[in-house]
């Protein structure tokens, strides 16, 4: 666990940088629309930053974990060797590891800015901050004793956090979401729209708030409730298939991993649980 | 059941479009962006390092046209259009747009004119810079067209960081210019009369444009790159906005989204989008006889989709379109009509080819 521990903690820090990041992008965006007087009211404002905190951010997550990753192993060797340590060496790597991360992309990325959070000189600090505060996240993490429940809670976290994005785009744009899944929502009528809007937007969000109380609670029920569902949709997709005559549709994979993955979480913490009251 | 669907509709697909067949012109091109035919077997093209070049068919011989501008060769920069005035026969004037660093440093969009003298030329004149500077020629648009009235339309991509620019006239983000050959401004530009707009912007909000052409009857047709998805066609009319980047279909290539709005009042909708994106590069009207199934119909290359959409429109403006020589498989950049009407692609990248299309007599 001493070791294990580490590894996850920079995925969680990244996780919070990248949640402290993705809002500077959106907020930057929706100050210049509205004041083109495009119309941005809560609901467009929430829709932007929920998606850029979900597709932007699944990008900048790989980004800053690299980034972190060679940042906290260099404080970590000055941290062993030198009088220097605590928290605000880390938090100074965390800064530095964004800062370059965000040069780099752009030098190595056709010399343009990809990132239109970080196109000022307030966005850039701003940007810079984040990565102080997650390297002071993962100061605070690496410094406490962690038992199993640190990485259940990421896997969960991480799991809930790609769950978010079929949520949103049912929510928000599911004449895309229905595209993505095959089919145009169009060529359904109304009753058939209305049935599929509400069941499917359903499904997502009750899947993603299973994964959520699992997280806080780490009562396993929350993960198998999850896992049971997706395990239910990629079975009903074959029997749909080779009982009932649909076009084949390979995404019952994807059903199976996104039910194997919680019920895996909920079966260590069963596990773990019976272990300890023993 | 399915099997005799299948069958169905490869027999009847067989009847809509002939089996095209190609044939190499040219090969070893190095990023050649335009071609125009000075006569149906001579063709002049621009390579984006900064050459200008003329080979005849029939020969094989290439000229070297000399005393080329200096063009800044990076990233989607250098050599871009080359554009033959209407009255090229006798004034042998032509039209080059192209990259350059400006006075700062700084690279932008020029546009020049010069007389075609045997193998230089004479007479360069630069009749416009674009007062958009960036650090990097990105999106700089370059598409050059002439109107009825022999003003000249040239398109100004929004330099990508500079994407919210193309909602201000103040500047050439993202905009559609019209001069005079001369680099004067026409007294009738729709924003001559506008405070703090620059006075040769004809129509803005615009992204990367790299289709634009003038029907006979005037019409004005452009299409431009979105991000991820959004690929737009627009029929151009002055002084309108055409909303980007407030309004788009596409998001960013991040991810992240450019405006969670594809309409408002005030800013026009396109004629069709794409999305996900092809990457319109050039565009044609075809009006030949050599391929009766194409007749009428926009041609558009693509770099993504490595294919030549036909886009023809309803009456009621739904757009209908098929795919075409996307056997090929090769990025197309730019697409003409020899003077016969005989259809010849050009390849993108380091290693491109010209290719004629070999009608179904041939």
């Amino acid at each position: 666990m001493k070791i294990a521990k580490y590894p996850f903690a920079v995925l969680s820090a990244a996780l919070f940088t990248v949640m402290l990041i993705t809002p500077i992008s959106s907020l930057s965006n929706l100050i210049w629309l509205a004041s083109v007087d495009m119309p941005v009211s809560l609901f467009s404002s929430l829709e932007v930053i929920l998606f850029d905190f979900q597709r932007l951010g699944i990008v900048l997550l790989g980004v800053v974990s690299l980034g972190f990753t060679v940042a906290f192993v260099v404080a970590g060797l000055i941290s062993r060797y030198s009088s220097l340590g605590g928290k605000y060496l880390y938090a100074v790597a965390g800064s530095a590891a964004i800062g370059l991360s965000l040069i780099l992309m752009v030098e190595l990325l056709f010399q343009t800015q990809l990132l239109g959070g970080n196109r000022t000189l307030i966005g850039t600090t701003l940007h810079w901050g984040a990565g102080f505060f997650g390297g002071y996240f993962f100061y605070n993490l690496i410094s406490e004793e962690k038992n199993y429940t640190f990485i259940i809670r990421f896997l969960g976290v991480f799991y809930a956090y790609f769950i978010l994005g079929l949520v949103l785009n049912w929510v928000f744009t599911p004449v895309s979401a229905a595209a993505e899944f095959g089919f145009s929502l169009y060529e359904l009528n109304s009753a058939a729209q209305n049935a599929l809007l509400r069941d499917f937007t359903s499904f997502f969000v009750a899947t993603f708030l299973f994964s959520i109380l699992g997280v806080i609670t780490l009562n396993p029920v929350w993960f198998f409730s999850a896992g049971i569902i997706y395990i239910g949709a990629g079975i009903f997709n074959l029997v749909a298939i080779y009982a009932h005559g649909t076009d084949f549709n390979q995404i019952f994979v994807g059903e199976f991993v996104l039910g194997s993955w919680p019920i895996a979480l909920g079966l260590v913490i069963s596990y773990q649980q019976k272990k300890l009251q023993e | 059941m399915r099997a005799q669907n299948l069958f169905l509709i490869l027999l009847f697909s067989s009847g809509l479009f002939p089996d095209y067949k190609f044939e190499t012109i040219l090969s070893d091109l190095n990023d050649a962006w335009s071609f125009e035919f000075l006569s149906e077997d001579k063709i002049i093209y621009t390579e984006m390092p900064g050459k200008l070049k003329i080979t005849d068919f029939l020969n094989g011989s290439t000229i070297d046209i000399k005393n080329v501008p200096k063009v800044q060769y990076s990233s989607q920069g250098g050599l871009s259009e080359v554009i033959l005035d209407p009255d090229f026969s006798s004034n042998r004037t032509l039209y080059l747009s192209y990259s350059a660093r400006n006075d700062e440093g700084k690279s932008t969009l020029y546009l020049m004119s010069a007389e075609l003298n045997k193998d230089s030329l004479e007479n360069n004149k630069v009749i416009f810079e674009a007062q958009a500077p960036r650090r990097v020629p990105v999106h700089i648009g370059a598409k050059i067209a002439f109107l009825e009235d022999g003003t000249i339309l040239l398109a100004s991509g929004d330099g990508f960081d500079h994407r919210e620019k193309a909602q201000t006239l103040d500047n050439h983000f993202g905009k559609i210019i019209r001069i005079n050959k001369d680099g004067t401004v026409p007294a009738d530009n729709p924003f001559v009369n506008v405070k703090d707009a620059l006075p040769d912007i004809y129509s803005y909000g615009h992204r990367n444009m790299q289709g634009l052409i003038v029907m006979k009857n005037g019409k004005i047709y452009e299409h431009e790159h979105g991000p991820r998805g959004g690929d737009e066609m627009n029929l151009i009319e002055p002084s309108i906005n055409y909303g980007w980047p407030a309004i788009t279909y596409g998001i960013d290539y991040s991810g992240a989204v450019i405006s969670p709005f594809t309409e408002k009042d005030g800013m026009q909708q396109p004629l069709l989008h794409w999305t996900p994106s092809i990457a319109p590069s050039d565009m044609i009207f075809y009006e030949g006889n050599k391929y009766p199934e194409l007749k009428n119909s926009f041609l558009v290359t693509a770099l993504v989709s490595k294919d030549v959409k036909k886009v023809t429109f309803s009456e009621s403006g739904k757009d209908i379109q098929e795919s075409l020589f996307g056997s090929l498989n090769s990025r197309l950049r730019n697409i003409q009509a020899s003077p016969s009407g005989l259809i010849y692609l050009l390849t993108d990248g380091p290693k491109g080819k010209l290719i004629k299309v070999l009608p179904e007599e041939l």
